[in-house]
Formats: C-alpha cells, sequence, structure tokens
C-alpha cells in the first residue's frame, strides 16, 4: 500500500517562469450543499464500494495511530523525512470532509490531482494512477462516499516547513512526471487482461508500491513493476525479476489477492496485508482473477513455469536439511527450535498454513528486509492466512540470532549469495517496529 | 546401612529425634496431592485445599499406608515426583506385599512433616531406600487383614489367604474395606515389629515387577497435572528477580526504579535482606503480574560492587584443578590403598591420561519458582522440591523462625535432574513474602535468571594413572578428580569421610571408586574451590557419575591399546571379584561378578568386534556401576558411532544398554529412566555444554544452549537382567556409560582419541589434522 | 477487553495488548496446562493451537489472536481421550510431564498435517519441542500409535 512519501515528491523545487503559474493555476470549484442520500442509487452505492475497495481508499484515509480513528475520516500519518502529512477526511462531513464536493470536484481531483479548492495534491495520493479511472467509476465512488456517515473530525496539520508547505511545487512535479488520461484498453489483449490491467495500473494502484521511485519521487517509467521499498518493508518486483523459485502463476496471484495466502510463496505480510483481507476479499471474484491474470502476463508466467515442479520438489528437499536426524550446527539448532515446527514440510507440497521458507519471497529478495520485518512483527490471526498467527520474535531473537537464522536459511535454502551486514540490518529493521508487539518472557 | 540411610539417622539425630519413626498416627493434617486410581483416565487430584487424607475410620498400620472403609488404599509418598514414577513403584511395593487390589490404590504425595523423617529425592534412591520399609508395611496390613477377616469369617487365620484386596478362605472371602468397616482394627507396629514380619517370597510377587501404568501419567496428558508453578493464591503478587553480576559476594550499591515506574502494574522493588546468605546481592521486584514483573525487572537499574570472581572464566577453573592435581597433598581419598606409592616409584612405566568436563546446566523445564505466605502463623511454601530436609532449615534461617514455624508445600516437579535437591530458590520468595508481612507472593525466574541462577555441574579435570611393570602388568592405580563441591557447598555435614579421615563429597567422586582389580588404588577428590567461589555447584543426573567414566573408561581403552589388548577382554580380565570387589550382601552381592556379566551380554548384544560397519563407523564400549559403590547397578553400554571426517562431526547411531539392577520392580518405568538417562549422556556427550564467562555462566537460552531434541536421538535397544536381588536405582545408570563410549567409539572409528567433552566437531577435525601430520 | 475463542467458549481478557497468550491463558484464563519453557519460542512447552495451528503462546501477543479460536490442551478433547492423548498413556509417554501438553499440542498438529507420519516428518515437526527427560523414543512411538488410531477411526466411519 501506498504510505510513503519520498523526498523528491515533497522537496520538488519551485520551477518559474509565468508560463508555468498558468499551467500550475486551476480555479475553485464551487461549492455545494451536500447531496441527499436519496439522490444515489442503492446499485451506483453498491458499485462505488467496489470502486472504493479496489482502490483501498480507507487504508489511507483512515487514522491507526493515536488508537485509531472512523473509517474515511482521514488524518492518517504518513512519515517524511521532512515532516508528517495527514491524509484528508473524505467522508462527507460539510466542514471538515467532502461534503460541499461536486462530483466534477472529485472528478478532479482523480484525474488531476487537484483539490476543489484548485491546490495542488501531494502525489502521496496517487493520481497519477487515478488518472485512468473511468467516468462512471467516478460518478460511482461519488456516490459511495457521499453516503459514508458524516465525521466531524479534522486532520492534524501537516508538518512541512516553508517552501515545502507551498504546493505549487507539486505543479512542476506533474509537469515532468504526470500524463493524465483514462485507461485505453488494448486491443491485442482479452477483456479479462485489459479490466486486470485497469484496475491494476488505475484504481488499485500497484505500481505506487511496487515500481521504484526516481530522485523526485516519480514512479520510473522504464523500472515498471521492479519492486521498491515502502515502509520499511520491500514490495517485491511484479515482474518478471520476482526472485522467488516457483512461479507467481495466475492461481497464486489470485489465491494470494483474494485470501491473503499463496500456497507456494506464503502469506501476505505488513503493509501488503490489508491488500487481501480489508478490501479484495470483498469485491467481485472476476476482479480479482482479472488482476491475477493480468500479473501473470507481466510476469510472464506462461514462459516460466515449465520450471516449477522442479523448483518445488527443491525447494521441498531443502526444507528438511538438518531437521532430520542428529545435527550439531548451532545455527541449525536455532532454526529448528525457533522455526522448524510451523515452517518445516515435506514432499510433494507445502501444507497450507505452513509457509515454506525455501519458497517464500523474503528469502529470496535481496535483502532480509521482509524476513526481518516479520520475524519481529509476527502475523496476526487477520493479516497472512486468516485465523492463524505467527508469533512476535521480537524479545525472542537478538539481532544476532535473526542475522544467524537469516544467513543460515539464505545458505541452506537459496542458491543466492549470502546477505551480508545482517546484524545490522537486524538492528535497523528492529527501529522500524514503533510499538513493540509483545512482553518479553525471556 | 547404605549412604543415604547413615545420612537420615544423622540428620534425625541432629533434629533431636530418635532414629525411632512413630509407629502409629491417626491423622494426617498435611495437605498434599493424590494421584488416583489406575483405571480412571483422569487422576483424582486435589490441590490446594488439604487432601481427603483418610481420617474417619481408615485403618493406619503404619504412617504408610492406610485403608478405608471402601476399601481404598492409600499410601503416602514423601519422595517427589519429577517423571520417575516414584509414587507408582513405591506403591506398588506396599500393595504388592500388602496384597491390596491395584484398581484402589492411590498416592498421597506429602508436604513435610518432621514424622517423615529425611525427605530427599536424589541418587536413584527412592526405591532402594523405601524397599524394606514398604514391605514390612505391607506385611502389616496383610497381617491385620488377615487375622480380622478371619475373626469375621469365623475361620482360623492359617486358612485364610489374601489377594487383590480380599481375605479368602476356601469358598468365603471378604474385601479389606468390609474388614475395616465392620472390625475397626486399630492395631499398629513399632519398626521393630515390623522388621520381624515374614515377608512373601518372590514368587508371590503379582505387582512388582509386573507392568502397570503409572498413576501420574494420566493428568499429564489432560492439562490437570499442578506443577509449583500452577500453584496461585487469592491476592497473591508476583515477583521476578534481579540478579546480581557475581553468584557470591555481590553488593547493592544503588537502585533507580524510575523507568519501572513507568510500566503498569510495578508495585516496587526489595533490597533481599538474608540471614542465611543464600541469595546475596539479589533485588526483587514485584508488579500485579508477571509480565509486568519482567519487563519491570528489564528496567529497574540497579548497581552493585560485584564479588571477587566476577573474571572468573572456565579455563581459570580447569587450570586450578590441574594445580590442584599436581600437588601431591590436598583432597581425601576414598581409597588410599597401601603400596600405591611404592608402585609407582617402582614403575618400569607410568602410563597418565587427563581429562576435562565441561559446565553443564540443568535446563529442567519448569523454571525455578516458588510461592511463600506466613498462614496461620506458618511460613508456607508451595514448589517442587527434591530434598526438603535440606532447605527447610535453609528458609527457616532466612526468615528467622524456628523450623517448627515453616512448612513446604508438595507439588509435581517439573524437571529435577538433580536442581531441586538445591531449594535455593524457595528462600527469595519466603523473604519477600517477610517483607510484605507475609502477604503470598509468587516468584518466577524467567529462562535466563534459571540459567543464569542455575546450580549447574561443575567443569571437572581427572588425571588418572597407573603402574606398569616391565611385564606390562598393572602394579598401582591413582585417579585425581578437582570439581566443585555440591554436597560440600549445601550438606557439609553429609559428607563422606575418606581413608585420610578427611571429608569428601561423595557426589564429586563416586563412579572413580570402581570395580577392577588393577593393584593398590589411589582415589583421590579434590575440591575445586575457585568452582565453589564462583558459582553454587549443584548435582546434576548422575552426579560424579556422569562425568567420573568419562576418565577411567576412556582410560582403560587407551591403556588396553597402549598395552595391545582388547578393550573389553582386558576389562573382563580386571573384573575378578576379589579382595574388596567380592561385594557384600544386600546390595553389591556378587561384585564385580555381576559387572562382568553385564559386559559380556552387551557384547553379544551389539556384535562388538563381529560386525563389519561401513568406513568410519565404530562400536565403543563402556561399563560402570551406576551411581555409587554402596548401590550399584551394574551397567554395560556400547555406542555405534560415525564420524564424518570433513566436517568433524559425529554421529551417534544406536545406543545399547545392558543393566543389573536387581530386582525391577516397574519394568516399564525402568526402561523409561534408562533411555532418558542415555539420552543426556548423549546430550552431553555431543550436544549441550556452557561455559564459565567472566564470573557467570556463558548461555541464557535455547538460542545458543542446544540440548538433545528429538531428531537427535538414535535408536536404544535396553535390557535388564533377570534378578530376584535388592532392587538397586535406575535414575542415573543409563547416563554413565554413554560419554566415554562415545569417546571409546570415536577412536576406534578414526584413530582420534578426544578427551574433553562434550565432544565437538573442531576438536575431532583438529585430531585428525594432527593425525595426519604426525 | 480482548475477545477470543477459548477450548469452543467465547472468552474475554482484560490485560495489556501485548500480554503473551501464555499468561492470559495461565494467570487470566486459569489453564495452567500450557506450560512456561523458555520464553522465547523454541522449547515448545507453551504450545496451543490458534486456527487450528500449533503456535507459540509465550511470543504471541494475545492482541494478534483477536476473533481467532485458541485450542488448550485443556480443550483438545472433552474428556481428555483425543487419540493422541490415549496414545500418550497408552505408551507411558510422560516422565516429568512438564513439556508434554506442548509436545501432545504440537502432535496433534503435525497429524493433521501429515496423517501417516515418517520418522522424518517426525523429526521435522516435533524438533522444536524440548523434552528434558528425553522422552523422544516413546513419543516417537506414540504418535504413530495416534496416527495408526486415527486413521482406523477415520477408516470405520467412512
Amino acid at each position: 500500500m501506498i504510505k510513503r512519501l519520498l523526498a523528491g515528491v515533497v522537496g520538488a523545487g519551485v520551477l518559474g517562469g509565468l508560463g508555468f503559474l498558468y499551467y500550475a493555476w486551476y480555479p475553485p470549484i464551487a461549492t455545494i450543499d451536500p447531496p441527499a442520500a436519496s439522490s444515489f442509487s442503492a446499485e451506483q452505492i453498491e458499485r462505488g464500494r467496489i470502486v472504493a475497495a479496489e482502490g483501498y481508499c480507507a487504508e489511507c484515509h483512515t487514522r491507526t495511530d493515536m488508537g485509531g480513528g472512523p473509517e474515511l475520516a482521514g488524518d492518517y500519518k504518513m512519515e517524511t523525512p521532512f515532516g508528517a502529512i495527514y491524509s484528508s477526511n473524505i467522508t462527507p462531513d460539510p466542514e471538515m470532509g467532502i461534503g460541499r464536493w461536486s462530483e466534477e470536484a472529485l472528478r478532479r481531483a482523480m484525474r488531476l490531482g487537484v483539490s476543489r479548492k484548485g491546490v495542488h495534491l501531494i502525489p502521496a495520493f496517487p493520481y497519477d494512477h487515478f488518472t485512468k479511472m473511468t467516468d462512471q467509476d467516478i460518478s460511482d465512488l461519488y456516490a459511495y462516499l457521499m453516503t459514508r456517515p458524516a465525521v466531524h473530525m479534522a486532520r492534524r496539520p501537516n508538518e512541512l516547513p516553508f517552501p515545502l508547505s507551498l504546493r505549487i511545487g507539486q505543479a512542476a512535479w506533474k509537469l515532468l512526471f504526470f500524463t493524465p488520461g483514462i485507461y485505453k484498453p488494448d486491443p491485442s489483449h482479452d477483456a479479462l487482461w485489459n479490466r486486470g490491467a485497469y484496475l491494476a495500473e488505475g484504481n488499485a494502484h500497484c505500481g505506487a508500491c511496487h515500481t521504484p521511485r526516481n530522485f523526485m519521487g516519480a514512479e520510473k517509467k522504464g523500472s515498471m513493476y521492479d519492486g521498491a521499498v515502502v515502509d520499511g518493508w520491500i514490495a517485491p518486483p511484479l515482474n518478471d525479476k520476482n526472485p522467488t523459485p516457483t512461479t507467481w502463476t495466475e492461481d497464486e496471484l489470485y489465491q494470494y489477492l483474494r485470501f491473503g495466502v499463496a500456497p507456494l510463496h506464503g502469506p501476505a505480510g505488513g503493509p501488503m496485508s490489508p491488500v487481501p483481507h480489508r478490501f479484495l476479499s470483498q469485491v467481485p471474484e472476476y476482479d480479482v482473477h482479472a488482476i491475477a491474470h493480468y500479473y501473470a502476463d507481466v510476469d510472464h508466467a506462461a514462459e516460466r513455469e515449465k520450471h516449477d515442479k522442479a523448483a518445488l520438489a527443491r525447494a521441498m528437499e531443502q526444507s528438511k536439511i538438518d531437521l532430520i536426524g542428529p545435527n550439531v550446527d548451532p545455527d541449525a539448532k536455532l532454526y529448528q527450535g525457533a522455526c522448524a515446527a510451523c515452517h518445516y514440510n515435506a514432499a510433494p507440497f507445502p501444507v497450507l498454513g505452513r509457509p515454506d521458507l525455501a519458497l517464500n519471497n523474503a528469502l529470496w529478495l535481496d535483502e532480509p528486509t521482509n524476513l526481518f520485518q516479520v520475524m519481529l512483527r509476527g502475523l496476526t490471526a487477520e493479516e497472512g492466512q486468516s485465523g492463524i498467527a505467527m508469533p512476535s520474535f521480537y524479545n525472542a531473537l537478538s539481532d544476532a540470532d535473526m542475522a544467524r537464522i537469516a544467513a543460515y536459511l539464505r545458505r541452506t535454502r537459496t542458491t543466492l549469495p549470502p546477505w551480508t551486514d545482517l546484524e545490522k540490518k537486524a538492528a535497523e529493521v528492529r527501529e522500524t517496529v514503533k510499538t513493540i508487539p509483545v512482553n518479553s518472557s525471556h | 546401612m547404605g549412604k543415604l540411610e547413615r545420612i537420615a539417622a544423622q540428620q534425625d539425630r541432629a533434629a533431636g529425634r530418635g532414629p525411632t519413626r512413630r509407629g502409629f498416627l491417626l491423622t494426617a493434617a498435611g495437605s498434599a496431592f493424590l494421584f488416583g486410581f489406575a483405571r480412571e483416565a483422569k487422576a483424582a487430584q486435589t490441590f490446594p485445599a488439604s487432601a481427603g487424607l483418610p481420617g474417619d475410620g481408615a485403618f493406619e498400620p503404619t504412617i504408610w499406608c492406610s485403608i478405608a472403609p471402601d476399601g481404598v488404599v492409600n499410601v503416602n509418598v514423601i519422595r517427589a515426583e519429577m517423571g520417575q514414577h516414584t509414587g507408582t513403584a513405591l506403591a506398588r511395593i506396599i500393595a504388592d506385599e500388602m496384597e491390596a487390589d491395584w484398581d484402589k490404590v492411590k498416592i498421597t504425595q506429602v508436604d513435610t512433616d518432621p514424622k517423615w523423617g529425611l525427605m530427599v529425592t536424589g541418587g536413584s534412591w527412592s526405591v532402594w531406600m523405601t524397599w524394606d520399609v514398604f514391605r514390612q508395611a505391607g506385611a502389616a496390613a496383610r497381617t491385620v487383614m488377615v487375622e480380622e477377616g478371619a475373626k469375621l469369617m469365623g475361620v482360623s487365620p492359617a486358612s485364610c489367604i489374601a489377594r487383590n484386596g480380599r481375605v479368602i478362605a476356601g469358598s468365603k472371602s471378604i474385601s479389606y474395606g468390609d474388614i475395616v468397616s465392620r472390625a475397626h482394627p486399630t492395631r499398629t507396629y513399632t519398626p521393630d515389629e515390623m522388621a520381624k514380619l515374614p515377608l512373601k517370597p518372590a514368587s508371590e510377587r503379582r505387582l512388582i515387577g509386573k507392568d502397570v501404568k503409572a498413576l501420574d501419567i494420566p493428568a499429564k496428558t489432560d492439562g490437570t497435572a499442578i506443577y509449583g508453578i500452577d500453584a496461585k493464591l487469592d491476592g497473591m503478587v508476583y515477583a521476578r528477580p534481579k540478579l546480581p553480576p557475581t553468584r557470591y559476594g555481590s553488593k547493592v550499591v544503588s537502585v533507580d526504579d524510575s523507568e519501572a515506574k513507568k510500566i503498569k502494574g510495578y508495585i516496587r522493588y526489595i533490597v533481599l535482606e538474608d540471614p542465611s546468605d543464600t541469595v546475596p546481592g539479589w533485588v526483587a521486584v514485584l508488579a500485579s503480574s508477571y509480565p509486568a514483573a519482567i519487563r519491570a525487572t528489564d528496567a529497574l537499574k540497579v548497581t552493585w560492587t560485584p564479588g571477587k570472581t566476577a573474571n572468573v572464566s572456565e579455563k581459570d577453573i580447569i587450570e586450578h584443578g590441574r594445580k590442584q592435581i599436581a600437588e601431591k597433598t590436598g583432597g581425601s581419598c576414598v581409597f588410599n590403598d597401601s603400596g600405591v606409592d611404592e608402585a609407582f616409584s617402582s614403575a618400569k612405566q607410568v602410563f597418565e591420561r587427563t581429562y576435562t568436563c565441561a559446565s553443564v546446566l540443568h535446563y529442567q523445564l519448569e523454571p525455578m519458582n516458588a510461592l511463600a505466605r506466613l498462614q496461620d502463623g506458618k511460613w508456607e511454601i508451595h514448589c517442587g522440591n527434591q530434598w526438603q530436609s535440606l532447605f527447610l532449615p535453609v528458609i527457616a534461617k532466612a526468615l528467622q523462625v524456628p523450623e517448627s514455624q515453616v512448612i513446604m508445600r508438595s507439588y509435581l516437579l517439573g524437571g529435577g535432574f538433580g536442581r531441586r535437591l538445591n531449594g535455593d530458590y524457595a528462600v527469595p520468595a519466603a523473604l519477600i513474602s517477610k517483607a510484605l508481612d507475609g502477604k503470598p507472593v509468587k516468584l518466577i525466574l524467567t529462562r535466563s535468571d534459571d540459567m543464569l541462577f542455575d546450580s549447574f555441574r561443575s567443569p571437572s579435570i581427572q588425571t588418572v594413572r597407573v603402574a606398569l611393570d616391565d611385564q606390562k602388568s598393572l602394579k598401582g592405580w591413582e585417579h585425581h578428580a578437582s570439581a566443585g563441591w555440591p554436597t560440600g557447598v549445601m550438606a557439609a555435614a553429609f559428607m563422606e569421610k575418606g581413608a585420610d579421615g578427611k571429608p569428601y563429597d561423595q557426589f564429586a567422586i563416586a563412579g572413580a571408586d570402581h570395580w577392577y582389580d588393577v593393584g593398590p588404588m589411589r582415589v583421590r577428590a579434590l575440591d575445586n574451590d575457585l568452582a565453589d567461589a564462583t558459582f553454587r555447584p549443584g548435582w546434576l543426573r548422575s552426579v560424579s557419575s556422569g562425568w567420573t567414566p568419562w576418565a577411567h573408561e576412556a582410560f582403560l581403552d587407551e591403556l588396553a591399546h597402549e598395552l595391545g589388548k582388547d578393550p573389553v577382554d582386558f576389562r573382563l580380565s580386571l573384573l575378578t571379584a576379589k579382595g574388596r570387589n567380592v561385594g557384600s550382601a544386600p546390595d553389591s552381592v556378587g561384585g564385580a561378578t555381576r559387572q562382568a556379566n553385564v559386559l559380556k551380554r552387551l557384547v553379544e548384544k551389539c556384535g562388538y568386534g563381529k560386525t563389519q560397519l561401513p568406513a568410519d563407523t565404530a562400536i565403543g564400549i563402556a561399563t560402570t556401576f551406576g551411581q555409587e559403590r554402596a548401590m550399584p547397578t551394574w551397567t554395560a553400554g556400547a555406542v555405534q558411532v560415525h564420524v564424518d571426517r570433513k566436517t568433524g562431526v559425529v554421529t551417534c547411531q544406536k545406543i545399547w544398554l545392558v543393566l543389573d539392577a536387581g530386582t525391577i520392580v516397574d519394568p516399564d518405568g525402568a526402561a523409561a529412566q534408562t533411555e532418558g538417562g542415555a539420552l543426556w549422556g548423549l546430550s552431553m556427550a555431543l550436544f549441550e555444554n556452557t561455559e564459565i564467562v567472566n564470573g557467570n555462566v556463558r548461555d541464557r537460552n535455547l538460542n545458543t544452549y542446544t540440548p538433545l531434541r528429538i531428531s537427535d536421538a538414535p535408536e536404544i535397544d535396553i535390557e535388564f537382567v533377570e534378578s530376584t536381588e535388592k532392587p538397586m536405582g535406575l535414575g542415573e545408570p543409563g547416563v554413565t556409560t554413554i560419554g566415554a563410549a562415545i569417546a571409546n567409539g570415536v577412536f576406534n572409528a578414526v584413530g582420534v582419541r578426544l578427551r574433553h567433552q562434550p565432544i565437538r566437531p573442531a576438536d575431532v577435525l583438529k585430531g585428525l589434522a594432527e593425525k595426519k601430520s604426525a | 477487553m480482548i475477545k477470543f475463542k477459548l477450548n469452543g467458549r467465547d472468552v474475554s481478557v482484560d490485560v495489556p495488548d501485548d500480554t503473551p497468550l501464555l499468561w492470559a491463558l495461565r494467570d487470566e484464563l486459569d489453564q495452567t496446562g500450557t506450560k512456561f519453557g523458555c520464553g522465547v519460542g523454541q522449547c515448545g512447552a507453551c504450545t496451543v493451537h490458534v486456527g487450528g495451528r500449533a503456535t507459540r503462546s509465550c511470543i504471541t501477543p494475545v492482541s494478534s489472536i483477536e476473533g481467532a479460536e485458541v485450542t488448550t490442551i485443556e480443550g483438545l478433547h472433552p474428556e481428555g481421550k483425543h487419540p493422541v492423548q490415549e496414545a500418550w498413556r497408552d505408551i507411558q509417554v510422560p516422565q516429568c510431564g512438564y513439556c508434554q501438553s506442548g509436545q501432545i499440542m504440537q502432535a496433534a498438529s503435525l497429524l493433521k498435517d501429515y496423517p501417516d507420519p515418517t520418522d522424518e516428518q517426525i523429526d521435522g515437526v516435533m524438533g522444536g519441542s524440548l523434552c528434558r527427560c528425553m522422552t523422544y523414543i516413546r513419543i516417537r512411538k506414540a504418535i504413530k500409535k495416534a496416527a495408526a488410531a486415527m486413521r482406523e477411526e477415520t477408516a470405520s466411519n467412512g
């Protein structure tokens, strides 16, 4: 999910010129009286619910710190190197929310990243993706948002210092990196593919996390879906650079996006966790299939999956290394005690609920970030595979212990070169865990 | 009289009690926990209220057992239940002699009371110590049942037999319960009277030696078993210690609880004042929940001046021991036969080797804990413990109250292995409660606390040497062992006296006083005072017999190879059962002959010397007499090991054990104890050890401490020699041969001799490299 | 208040979010069959089922299992007659017994994943459960016995 704001986004310089000012200037759009709920049909509201879910609106427009906040009432805190910024209230409250916004105002915000008053929005709001949405979808979204309970709650003021607080800089950014325009179907592909592409590139804004950004915080066009760092986690590559031993096939992608766990890849953790559980489990199956279908094409699954059988067989052999029969390797013993009871698997397939580390994304990425994140935080019963939990090893493993396990797994469960500076990296990832998940029992 | 019986007598005298025990006691005032009947899936168990001990109308011929009007036979067990199913074994002895119905037998694990005499569970003594008195108690009950039953049936006692809880005369019979409810027998027996009762011959035994289900097991499969850590009292608060930097001599300089105060549930800290000096330098942290106590303890800042041992290392202790061994004087000799000095001074050749063992932690799975409170003028200590008689006085001293005002309530032990012989953990709980005016407080050590505070197995160093004449015949033997002395530190009054009259810790030398004929012997025990000062040495499963055979059984192989003899043949030639090795009834009847027998049987079984094994794979053998010379369990062990020359990893592929422990009271339990013991031996030989670093153990938890796990357990083949001799112990012998057998096996496999335990891959690789270059 | 299902019943506990499930079970809900061993998730004595999967309760924050289904040794079977429990008694597995709640819970979950477990599978799954009495040989035997009993049960029901 999009929960980052890179330095460049905020730090875009003020580029001069009157022409630019002209380009940058947008008029305010007149306020309206909040529309009555009865002015929208139930069908339209329901369609809007789906659009909102597929765009994860509630994820960034609901406060999570300070004990949480009402849904869509904003004040979600995003850290930037220059200070925190807070998301807007998008409930129909006339003063604090968007109650006085017309549909046109919402459409302009989604399409061009400009608020009702004509202020340039910070691209933490991913209008570079929303611009691809159809009029119908935006109209449905409007119906949905305007029929939510109004919450009279102000967001905290952004903490950006002058001149970064001047929104004119954002216009310059747009000039450089933003291409507005509704998604155009690709006639060389079928309807399912196009539906998937429309959602993935547009409303679902996958690239916001999974495409690396340049120094100005814009997605690098030439590196689409190469993977990126988000909120202290790695959003893995979605293209054929994804390093997991078995392919992200359409079915694996569907299982993952719909239920939060892909049998041959593992559970959704960290910032990805809400995507299946809170959102994509609540939308038509067809749409999730469509996204899965699209990414199976992006990562060239068809050409790669012929290797999966061998990869799976090799992973199942790796899964039991050092666990069968006597062993005196101290690192293997640590892995056996701390991890293997839940992560060991036997051929031919891993058991669902027994994520196999030899197959898991976290072990095959260039950095141990995700492995450390999940070790430290664990997974709640709501995250990953529903109803089961992974404990938090925050107090159970020192940085040195985590480094030992990471090095050991990388050595024995992958074919990749070793990770470096593991203890230091473990400490760095530990720093990102602000609330210690579990009281120590050491 | 065996050692423990002597200790018991000593302690009874010390306590101002006579050597006899009261013959009769009607009511049982204490509480207890019970294990109920064999047939029930769930054992009846009452806790913590006073148990339903029989009083009303029950017949109690001795303090050890009673028969209730409903026929239920209660057996009072004073031994701690820590996995050996001791209650089942002991109850069976009484029940067998009594001819009780096993399905109506229950066990009461009693609380402390002077009437029980010595309460200690260790040294594999339980069955051995209880064997005579429990058979006599059973005979007393049976005698009364037969007499009274005969009267009720109007027949003569001589025409009656007792079977399965009934007295039978021809076609008539009457149950024990009916006899009690109708005749109200009150007869009691003094120990002298009991001793004169005729006992059943071995051929008439119906429960002893037969497989019955252990009474404590059902509750351990459904979560209802109650351990010390499960004890809970209304209004109790939780405590965790903040442990000082050294075991002794640390003094609290300042305490800062400003961070601890931020933790919800934190109550206060207490700097413990301990008149018994058991826990010097302790600060206890109190909280309303245990998680809060854990966190607050982490947050509490305490400054100490550390004790003098803050920089001591394991190597320092071993080197200190090496110096002690090099000194001719010092220590105490278990054997100091005349002629030993002459043998060495006139020797053609002296063959000498030195062996070391690392520190080993107990890591009993239930961390140390105790619940204490003042109730009705008595200090109650709730915890599992193996030697109440030793620590109740210490608790009383700490509290500065008479011993009569302290009672220790019994619970299941989540592992003993000797750790809970040392009741030091009960003292701080009592002190904290005292600081709270007797309010109930539950002290729990986290695992890292438990390891830091462990009373662990001392590192040891041993030198064995023999004098050989020009015929290469053995003319004399010396065994010198230096280690920390647990008994010296905690129970000095119970130490044995050596040949030279000086006391020594029998549990830091036993095992070295072997049954081989090797000419005049000197076996010298040296107290490693640097070890004693640095930590509190502990008794650990099989005590010194867990490490003295590491020396002499490896040495015998080395010597055999030196002399060009087969190690087994060589041993057999020394097990001649002459002189002091002839043995004596009842405990060691048969002497070294029985050790030779188990060794021969073992060799037959394991195929030593016959079986063709793959490369770098071999069998190693060792033999011992179990735990101690006064109560030998004749033991022979073999292991098949494989050595990976590339990695240096030693794998134990199979273990064989043959034991002669006299009568086997509980065959399944005996096998279980022996399996567990053998795997302990294997764990200490290849998998686990700690090391003293800066005055403390290096390891704090399983991230670095690596005991044997299920995948490490090899196949084990155990055989008990059929015997009707007096039963000996089985908790410990399984441990004793494994380490040396592995070292001998490694040598047989790749020709590398290792003299430090545990055997680590790096040592094997080093040995292989040295061998190559040599 | 954190709510979840314990042994089929709805329960709630009023403890800090970061309270380990172990202490919530033992001290708040009086289910003391689940044991405290190492406190770092490496000995298995605290093993319970969350959503049917063996989980180390000593390092699992109770807030993370909000709404989930938790089963402890006390609830594995209403009369303590789960095939694993029966086999444990038949084979006389427990010695001190302290680790056995965890062993039994881990074994019950093993048999769900591998109904006919090989020695390898037993090693793989049970390797995280430490038994200091070293009852491993009997644990292995009892697991196989329980597996056979469960298969028989399934066969006769099927």
